[in-house]
C-alpha cells in the first residue's frame, strides 16, 4: 500500500520538475531582446579568415553551364565568371569582354576580351577559351543549345578578339550569353576538351572569379579561397554579377545544412555566419532575435499550370472558369504570409527586372469573379470529373496552395482531388498527362522569354502549350532590334498569356534568409554573392 | 568455436542475397529516377532518355540487378550518379561519424544505466525504485527529435554549454571530437538508457532472493559483494542480448540524429541518397548495414559463452 502511495508521489514530483525545465526553456525564447535589425554604418572594410555559410540544399554539380538550379548558380558565381553578366538592374553588361561591336546586318558579332585575365590555375585568358567554352556550352546548356540554332560558327580571329558569326540576326545573344541560368562559364579551352560533354569534376572548376574552388565533402561542405590573382574590372556601381569585385574573406565554406531551426540556432550561437532559405513562417522568431538581420530577396513566382493536352483543360472555358475561381490574393495571404513576402503582378516577369518588365497586357491577373467562374464553368464542356491536383510534398507551400485552391474550385462547382508527391516521384508521375490535370509548381527568377519552362512548347512543364501566337512572339523577341520594340513583345507575350491561360500565376515570391549583423554591406541579388562584403570585427 | 564463427560468416551470404533482391526491387519500384532529378523541371523528353541511357537506366531492371551483383563480387560496388566516386569511399567516408556517434552512446548509456540498475536493486525498498521506474519510462517514451530540440534549445542556446550542431573527426582533436558528440549520443543513449537499465534491474530483481543468493548471505557476504558478483553477473545474459539489438536500432536512429544535428554521417548519406535516387550509394550502404547486424550479432552469441560458460557451441 504504502509503495503504491510513494509511487504516485514520485510521479507526480517527476512530472512537475519536467514541466518547470520546459517553461524555463520556453521562457528564454520569450525574454529574447528585440534588438539588432537596424542598418548601421557599414564601416571601413576588413578582410577576415572565414565566412560560414549554411546552405540549405547540396548541388548536384558546380558545372554552372550543366544546369539551371539554384544551388548550382550560388556557389559556381564565386569561382566562374561569363563573358558578358547582367548587372543591378539585369542590363547586360561586359564582364570577361572589353566590349563587341556588331556588324550593319546584325550577323557578326566581334567581341573584344579582356587582357591579362588570370584562371585559377594561373593560365591567362585568350580568345581559345572563349571558343571552346562557348561551344561546350552550345552542347550542354538548355539555353546555349537554343542559341546554337542561330549561330554559324564561333572563331577566334585574334589572342583576344572572338568573332560570333550568325545564320540570320539574332538579338537575344548577348542576353542569351549573360543569362544566368546554364550559364556560360568561361573556363580553360584546355578543361573544356577534357570535360567535353560530361559536368565538370571537382579537378576541372577552374575559372577566373573572386574566389577558387578549394574542396568538397558532398553533403558536408564546399570550400572556396580568395584568388590572389583576381583580375577585377573598375566599375563599382554596376553590381549584380560584374563591375568590381573585392573577395573579403580568405575563405568561404558553404556548409550544407538542411534544417532551419539548426541554422537559426546556430547563427544565434555564432556556429554560422550566413543562413540560407529559412521558411518565412520563421519571420517573428528572426526579428526577435538579436545580432541576427533577415535578408529578403525576389525569388521566381508560384503558379497552377492546367494540362491542356486533353480534357477538361483543352477548353479555353474551363480554363477561363478556373482563373475566375481562383482568388490569388486569399492564396498568397494564406501561403506566404506577410505582405513582406509575396507581390500580387500579373507579368511573366518581376519589375525588378527593369529590362523585362511590362506592366501592360495582364489585366484578367485578378479577376476573381465565382459568379462568373460558375457561368463559364457551366458553358464549358466540363462534365464533373474530378480534377487531380499533384504537386510536391517537397514544399509546405505547394500544399497550402493546393489546400486553398481546392477549395475554391470546389465553390464553383469543379471536383477535386489532391495528390502529393516527393520531388523526385513528382517529377516522374509529371511526364504522363494521365496522372494530373493540374499542377501546383514554382519557378525561379527566369532572364528571357526563351527560359520560362512553363511556356516552352509541348513538354510537360508547360502542361503541353501549343500555342502559334506565342511561338511567333518568340520568333519576334528574337528579331527585336530596339528596347521599344522588345517592350512592345513583352506586353503581347502577358497579352497572350492573359488571353490563353497556359498557366494561372499565383504570386511573386520573396525569399528569406538571415545573416549575422556582422556581415556588412550586403545585399543579395537573385541568391548570395560574397563579394564586395566583409564582416566586422 | 571457430567452426561455428566460420559457419555462422557463411551464413552471411545468403542473407546479402535475399537483403540485395529486396533493396534493389524496392528502390527500382519506386518512381522517379536521377536522370529527371539531375536535368530539373523544364527538361525535354528526349534530354531524360539520353541521359537515362548514359546512367544505364534505360536497360531492363533484370539486368541492371545481375550486372550490379557482378560488379560487387569482384569488389566494384559501383559509383554515385551524381559524383562519380565509388561507393565504397564514400561510405568509408561517412564511417566515421556515424560510429563515433553510436559508441560514445553505447559507453554513455552501459555508464549511466549499470549503476542505476545496481542503485535501484539495492535500494529497492526506498523512494529510489520508483523513481527509476518512472524516470526509465519517461526515456523509452520521449521522441528522439523533440527531445533533440529541448536539449538544443537548452544546452546549446539557452545556456551555450555545446554546440548546436555539426562534427568534427577525431583526428582534429579528440576533445573537439567529444564535444561535438555529446548532445547528438545522448540523444540517442536516452531511450536506451531506460530500457537497458530496467532490462538489468529486472533480471537482478529476479535472482535476488534465490537460494544461492541467500546461502551467499547466509554466510556473511557483504551486500555490495552479493549484488555485483552474484546477482548484477546473472543479469548480464538477457542484458547481453538488448544491447546487441540495439546496436542495429541505434545505426537506424542516427538517421534522424544525424539530420538534426547536421553529421555528416551514413543516416544523412541515405537519406540524401534516397531523396537523390543515387541508387548505386542506396544499395551500398544497406548491404553494409546488414553485414554490420549480422555480426554484432554474431559477436553477441560469442559473448555469451564468455559471460556464461555453461553455453558452448561445439
Amino acid at each position: 500500500m504504502q509503495s503504491i502511495k510513494r509511487n504516485k508521489w514520485m510521479t507526480a514530483i517527476v512530472g512537475i520538475l519536467l514541466i518547470i525545465g520546459l517553461a524555463a526553456c520556453s521562457n528564454n525564447e520569450a525574454n529574447t531582446s528585440k534588438t539588432g535589425n537596424e542598418e548601421e554604418d557599414a564601416g571601413e572594410p576588413v578582410v577576415s579568415e572565414t565566412l560560414k555559410v549554411a546552405y540549405a540544399s547540396d548541388p548536384d554539380t558546380l558545372d554552372w553551364s550543366y544546369t539551371g538550379a539554384s544551388p548550382t548558380r550560388d556557389v559556381a558565381w564565386h569561382i566562374f565568371e561569363m563573358l558578358f553578366a547582367l548587372d543591378n538592374d539585369f542590363a547586360i553588361q561586359p564582364m570577361l569582354a572589353e566590349g563587341y561591336e556588331v556588324n550593319e546586318d546584325r550577323t557578326l558579332y566581334t567581341i573584344k576580351v579582356r587582357e591579362g585575365v588570370k584562371f585559377h590555375d594561373g593560365s591567362v585568358l585568350t580568345a581559345e577559351d572563349v571558343v571552346a567554352s562557348i561551344e561546350r556550352w552550345g552542347k550542354i546548356s538548355s539555353v546555349g543549345k537554343t542559341t546554337f540554332t542561330h549561330i554559324e560558327s564561333v572563331t577566334a580571329t585574334s589572342e583576344n578578339e572572338v568573332q560570333v558569326k550568325l545564320i540570320e540576326p539574332y538579338n537575344s545573344l548577348l542576353a542569351d550569353f549573360a543569362a544566368p541560368k546554364s550559364a556560360l562559364i568561361i573556363i580553360p579551352a584546355k578543361v573544356a576538351e577534357a570535360a567535353g560533354e560530361q559536368p565538370l569534376k571537382p579537378e576541372h572548376l577552374i575559372g577566373t572569379g573572386p574566389y577558387a574552388f578549394e574542396k568538397w565533402d558532398r553533403g558536408q561542405e564546399i570550400v572556396v579561397k580568395k584568388f590572389a590573382d583576381y583580375s577585377a574590372r573598375e566599375e563599382e556601381d554596376w553590381g549584380g554579377l560584374t563591375g568590381k569585385k573585392t573577395a573579403y574573406f580568405n575563405e568561404i565554406k558553404f556548409m550544407i545544412v538542411k534544417d532551419p531551426q539548426v541554422i537559426l540556432n546556430g547563427l544565434k550561437t555564432g556556429l554560422y555566419d550566413y543562413g540560407q532559405s529559412i521558411p518565412t513562417d520563421l519571420n517573428e522568431v528572426v526579428a526577435s532575435t538579436p545580432n541576427v538581420d533577415p535578408v529578403t530577396y525576389m525569388n521566381g513566382y508560384s503558379t497552377i499550370t492546367p494540362d491542356k493536352s486533353e480534357a477538361p483543360f483543352n477548353d479555353i472555358k474551363v480554363r477561363q472558369a478556373l482563373n475566375h475561381a481562383l482568388d490569388k490574393k486569399v492564396i498568397a495571404e494564406a501561403t506566404y504570409g506577410s505582405e513582406e513576402f509575396y507581390q500580387l503582378d500579373g507579368a511573366l516577369f518581376v519589375p525588378e527586372q527593369v529590362e523585362l518588365y511590362s506592366d501592360k497586357g495582364s489585366d484578367d491577373y485578378l479577376a476573381y469573379d465565382k459568379e462568373l467562374a460558375k457561368k463559364l464553368l457551366e458553358e464549358s464542356s466540363y462534365n464533373g470529373e474530378t480534377l487531380k491536383v499533384v504537386y510536391s510534398s517537397n514544399s509546405e507551400e505547394y500544399n497550402k496552395i493546393a489546400q486553398v485552391a481546392k477549395q475554391q474550385l470546389e465553390e464553383v462547382g469543379f471536383k477535386v482531388e489532391l495528390i502529393s508527391y516527393e520531388w523526385a516521384t513528382y517529377l516522374e508521375k509529371w511526364g504522363d498527362p494521365a496522372n494530373w490535370d493540374l499542377v501546383v509548381i514554382g519557378w525561379s527568377t527566369r532572364f528571357s522569354p526563351n527560359e520560362l519552362g512553363m511556356l516552352v512548347p509541348n513538354i510537360q512543364s508547360s502542361g503541353w502549350y501549343e500555342s502559334p501566337r506565342w511561338s511567333d512572339l518568340i520568333v519576334q523577341w528574337g528579331e527585336a532590334e530596339t528596347g521599344e520594340q522588345q517592350k512592345e513583345i513583352l506586353t503581347e507575350m502577358n497579352q497572350t498569356v492573359n488571353d490563353e491561360l497556359p498557366f494561372i500565376k499565383i504570386a511573386n515570391l520573396t525569399t528569406l534568409d538571415i545573416k549575422t549583423n556582422k556581415i556588412k554591406n550586403y545585399e543579395n541579388w537573385l541568391g548570395q554573392r560574397f563579394w564586395n562584403t566583409w564582416k566586422a570585427e | 568455436m571457430l567452426q561455428y564463427t566460420i559457419r555462422r560468416l557463411f551464413s552471411l551470404i545468403p542473407v546479402m542475397f535475399i537483403v540485395s533482391i529486396i533493396v534493389f526491387m524496392i528502390i527500382h519500384l519506386t518512381p522517379g529516377n536521377p536522370a529527371h532529378l539531375i536535368l530539373g523541371e523544364d527538361a525535354s523528353e528526349e534530354s531524360i532518355k539520353q541521359l537515362e541511357e548514359q546512367l544505364g537506366l534505360d536497360q531492363p531492371v533484370v539486368m541492371q540487378y545481375v550486372n550490379w551483383v557482378k560488379d560487387i563480387v569482384t569488389g566494384d560496388f559501383g559509383q554515385s550518379v551524381y559524383s562519380s566516386e565509388p561507393v565504397l569511399d564514400i561510405i568509408i567516408g561517412r564511417l566515421g561519424p556515424t560510429f563515433s556517434i553510436t559508441i560514445v552512446s553505447i559507453i554513455m548509456i552501459l555508464v549511466i544505466s549499470i549503476p542505476i540498475a545496481i542503485a535501484a536493486v539495492w535500494k529497492r525498498n526506498t523512494l529510489i525504485d520508483p523513481l527509476f521506474i518512472s524516470i526509465s519510462l519517461l526515456g523509452v517514451s520521449i521522441p528522439e527529435f523533440w527531445f533533440a530540440m529541448l536539449l538544443v534549445l537548452g544546452f546549446a542556446v539557452s545556456i551555450p554549454l555545446f554546440p548546436v550542431a555539426g562534427y568534427i573527426p577525431m583526428a582534429d582533436g579528440i576533445f573537439q571530437w567529444l564535444y561535438h558528440l555529446i548532445l547528438p549520443s545522448f540523444v540517442l543513449a536516452a531511450v536506451e538508457i531506460g530500457l537497458v537499465a530496467r532490462m538489468l534491474r529486472d533480471g537482478m530483481l529476479e535472482s535476488v532472493n534465490q537460494d544461492y543468493i541467500r546461502t551467499a548471505r547466509a554466510k556473511g557476504v557483504k551486500e555490495s559483494i552479493v549484488l555485483m558478483k552474484h546477482v548484477f553477473s546473472n543479469a548480464l545474459i538477457p542484458t547481453t542480448t538488448v544491447i546487441g539489438a540495439m546496436v542495429a536500432g541505434l545505426l537506424g536512429g542516427t538517421v534522424i540524429i544525424e539530420t538534426m544535428f547536421t553529421i555528416p554521417g551514413m543516416g544523412q548519406l541515405l537519406v540524401d541518397s534516397i531523396y537523390r535516387r543515387d541508387y548505386p550509394i542506396i544499395q551500398g550502404v544497406i548491404l553494409f548495414i546488414a553485414v554490420v547486424y549480422v555480426i554484432v550479432n554474431l559477436l553477441v552469441d560469442l559473448l555469451y559463452t564468455f559471460l556464461d560458460p555453461r553455453i558452448r557451441y561445439d
